[in-house]
């Protein structure tokens, strides 16, 4: 199983979970399965080609997935991965 | 000792930041070691994009306050940091040794101080930064409110705000 940190922006989608565990083999096949959990929540990380938004970081265990293979980063269990909303402000 | 030590030459920099995109707001990171900042980098502030205050920790009146603004109002009212840039700041500070010391942002009609949202986002993220391999930053802010800039830095923690010294030369 991948551990999957969920913010709090998004905690509203996943019944306030703030971590979930899915099991899934790449970042696409978990934002999918994650979609099938909880509906709604492919919408807000990822366009509608299902590139990831750019106000929206995901890390696999501290690196982030546009450093590695983007929405095609293999997964393995026991990795954590974090959803990371964009620092914002008013 | 200071908490910060912010070159004169960078905090200019941000001023001109700040200048350029008056009335909307601007954003970006210092890094450096050991409190002593050394690089600055500009990130852009994409709160006009469709959808982007629903991914950000803004509450649901400030959210639906944004909703009714057209994305040029938005970006005067409010910033969200595009991650993009970010993660290529973050990569260039690990390349470099550098720790993340400061996030800025301007406030071109408010004063230099945090707002309930700033509050608010910056104690969400408490929990985020040790997960991202980052320390918690200070929070600098730089209003063009007045003829003369003023810029003013934070510690923003469990929701509580207090002035960080920061030594400018």
């Amino acid at each position: 199983m991948i551990k999957v940190r969920i913010p709090t922006p998004l905690r509203p989608l996943t019944k306030n979970q703030g971590e979930v565990d899915v099991a899934a083999g790449s970042i696409t096949d978990l934002v999918n399965t994650l979609e099938a959990s909880y509906p709604g929540i492919k919408s807000r990380l990822c366009d509608d080609s299902g590139e990831l938004r750019r106000f929206v970081n995901i890390y696999v265990n501290e690196e982030d997935i546009r450093f590695l293979k983007g929405k095609d980063t293999a997964l393995k269990t026991g990795d954590e991965v974090s959803i990371v909303p964009a620092i914002a402000g008013g | 000792m200071a908490d910060l030590i912010i070159p004169r030459q960078i905090l200019d920099d941000i001023i001109t930041h700040a200048k350029e995109l008056t009335p909307y707001e601007c954003c970006g990171l210092l890094a450096g070691t050991n409190g002593v900042v050394s690089h600055l980098y500009r990130t852009k502030n994409i709160v006009a994009m469709e959808g982007a205050q629903n991914l950000s920790s803004f509450d649901s009146a400030k959210a639906a306050h944004l909703e009714r603004l057209s994305s040029a109002e938005r970006a005067e009212i409010a910033f969200v940091m595009d991650m993009q840039d970010f993660s290529s700041a973050k990569k260039d500070m690990r390349n470099n040794g550098l720790d993340l010391q400061v996030v800025y942002h301007s406030h071109p009609h408010d004063p230099a101080r945090p707002s309930v949202t700033d509050i608010k986002i910056a104690t969400d993220y408490e929990e985020i930064w040790p997960k991202i391999n980052l320390p918690i930053p200070a929070y600098l802010l730089v209003s063009l409110m007045n003829s003369e800039p003023e810029v003013k830095t934070y510690w923003i923690k469990s929701g509580s705000v207090t002035p960080a010294d920061v030594l400018i030369r």
